[in-house]
């Protein structure tokens, strides 16, 4: 199989149950590299829970990860399917860039000490080699001038960037962006989006879960819809949004957040 | 014959004298019983009448009921402050005993009452801050050795408690339950006293250490599991995201953040240490408690209590106002 056909990340009937609820239900998914994936739905449908199991912050039930064509994160002993080492583990999440809703800063150190830390404690690169590493995703996101400040004093958009410069920092072959922007003030949001957008521009491959529509037409070359855990819809921006007259689901979700 | 009739005669007006000397002592045993029903009465005069009886002993007699009935009657006189005839009950015995330790201590507290009473306290101070000082010397040198144990004991007992290893959390859990169900003397008795017969023989210090910092250790480490769960879970799952161990994650995320939250409970534990320490005059180590307790007992002078108690303060004010400074620089990546 050569590289430009094997899809950079593959979901296969991925299964994730809290309790009595079956969060993520069976979903297959293939993501190319370079491909920008927007899922949307409402809250409660899956859509966080499955960015991440990709990420194997959430342990999955069932189904497989494959990750540049590799198994990745679980492994078969004794008969019964668990975790893979904590190491492997690890090196997965290093390639894999994720940005949360509330951005999870580390308060305690600078924002380049933010950038910095993937680098310098994950990748053990010297700390001069960290720091320009730092200072050019920082200037990429645009926030050179905040360099030497705690993350305490930045507005909620400058956090979201410094987030989003921090996942960067690990060089990461996808990211992964669980609505960057839903705890943002409106006035904040075009910052965000636009950083992102610079991002895709790049070739950066991305799954993108968000409410702002105007945003996944933009920028998505593909649109999934989900709900209760499984893919209602997906296709091109203009082919989900003009299926909007077949499906009743997708209609009165769109028409209450449009 | 006539040299052992001389020999048993001897022996027999010895025993005879010896009987006699009983009987007299039999006497002033009662004599010091009246003249305490009086003084019970609150006839004062009476009982100091009686006490006056008993003579002065000719050189080589037998002085115990003397001194006891000058003693007595000088502190009579000296609880109805008549300081002059209590020093003067008091030098009757030093006359003839100059050695007598008793009534010279007391003709000098009686005489420290005559001068004014800051002159009293400051001649007092100055007479006890050395052996004090050498006492406090010896808790702060206690306080932070424990201090230096317990934090590292404390952060392995709260990591061990969050474990995902059963084993490690199990033994976790009944350090804590050992050491925080059971008094701190207990601990400190069986370590220093109950040991040795386990083939384990600790100085007084070490005992105190080892004892003190378990205990400790078991307090902290809850404190520090509170702490360390108590910081946001994003932030784990944060690290983890840029691939991150768990070990990595704890030691460069969590637990740096958990410093500002941990110094108010941790000040408090350590000030509560100053204190707790005063527990190990128990197991023969002479620090600050000790060393007061001393000098009261032998001098009868609430001021080495006095000091005592303003020499913790000292302590303890002065360990509060670093631990503000320091929460204030661990707390300072949140200002705005």
């Amino acid at each position: 199989m050569n590289s430009a056909e094997q899809p950079l990340l593959k979901l296969e009937n991925i299964t994730k149950r809290f309790k009595d609820l079956t969060a993520v239900n069976g979903v297959n998914l293939e993501v190319a590299a370079g491909e920008k994936l927007v899922i949307i739905g409402p809250s409660g449908s899956g859509k966080s829970t499955l960015l991440r199991s990709i990420n194997l912050l959430e342990v999955i039930d069932e189904g497989t990860i494959r990750f540049e064509g590799c198994e990745a994160g679980y492994v078969t002993r004794r008969g019964k399917r668990q975790p893979d080492r904590p190491e492997a583990i690890s090196a997965l999440r290093a390639e894999i860039g994720m940005v949360f809703q509330h951005f999870h800063l580390f308060p305690h150190m600078t924002v380049l000490g933010n950038v910095m830390e993937g680098p310098l404690t994950v990748q053990r690169k010297s700390c001069d080699q960290a720091r320009l590493i730092a200072i050019d995703m920082l200037s990429k996101v645009g926030l050179s001038d905040k360099r030497d400040v705690f993350p305490a004093t930045l507005s909620g958009g400058q956090k979201q960037r410094v987030a989003i410069a921090r996942a960067l920092a690990m060089r990461p072959k996808m990211m992964l962006f669980d609505e960057p922007t839903s705890a943002l003030d409106p006035e904040l949001v075009g910052e965000v989006f636009d950083t992102i957008h610079t991002l895709a521009d790049e070739g950066m491959t991305m799954i993108i879960v968000t409410h702002h529509m105007g945003f996944a037409r933009e920028l998505a070359d593909r649109v999934i819809f989900m709900e209760g855990g499984n893919f209602l819809a997906q296709g091109t921006p203009e082919e989900l949004f003009s299926k909007v007259q077949d499906n009743e689901r997708i209609r009165s979700f769109l028409n209450r957040l449009l | 014959m006539k040299y052992v009739v001389g020999r048993v005669f001897v022996v027999l007006l010895f025993l005879l004298l010896l009987a006699g000397s009983c009987f007299g002592a039999v006497d002033y045993d009662q004599l010091f019983r009246q003249s305490s029903d009086l003084m019970a009465q609150g006839d004062l005069e009476g009982a100091l009448g009686l006490l006056r009886q008993v003579p002065a002993p000719a050189p080589g007699e037998e002085s115990g009921a003397f001194v006891s009935s000058r003693m007595q009657a000088a502190r009579i006189y000296a609880s109805q402050d008549a300081t002059d005839k209590a020093i003067a009950a008091c030098q009757e015995v030093l006359r003839l005993f100059p050695e007598n330790s008793e009534a010279r201590n007391f003709v000098a507290a009686l005489k420290d009452r005559l001068k004014p009473g800051w002159h009293t306290v400051l001649a007092d101070t100055v007479r006890f801050l050395p052996a004090l000082g050498k006492g406090a010397v010896m808790t702060v040198l206690l306080v932070l050795c424990t201090m230096m144990v317990s934090p590292v004991g404390g952060m392995l007992i709260a990591l061990g408690r969050i474990s995902t290893l059963r084993t490690v959390a199990w033994f976790c859990w009944f350090f804590i339950w050992f050491f925080r169900g059971t008094p701190l003397l207990l601990q400190l008795f069986f370590i220093y006293y109950g040991l040795p017969s386990l083939g384990v023989t600790l100085s007084p210090m070490t005992a105190a250490v080892i004892g003190l910092g378990l205990n400790y250790s078991a307090y902290l480490g809850e404190i520090i599991r509170g702490a360390i769960q108590s910081i946001d879970h994003g932030q784990m799952e944060a690290a983890k995201a840029i691939g991150m161990s768990y070990g990595q994650a704890m030691r460069r995320i969590i637990i740096p953040q958990t410093y500002k939250r941990l110094m108010p409970p941790v000040g408090n534990e350590f000030i509560a240490l100053i204190k707790d320490t005063a527990l190990v005059s128990t197991i023969a180590m002479v620090e600050l408690m000790r060393a007061a307790d001393q000098l009261f007992n032998t001098y009868f002078n609430i001021t080495a209590l006095a000091l005592a108690a303003v020499i913790y303060l000292v302590l303890t004010t002065i360990f509060t106002f670093i631990f503000e400074k320091i929460e204030y620089r661990a707390g300072i990546y949140e200002q705005r």
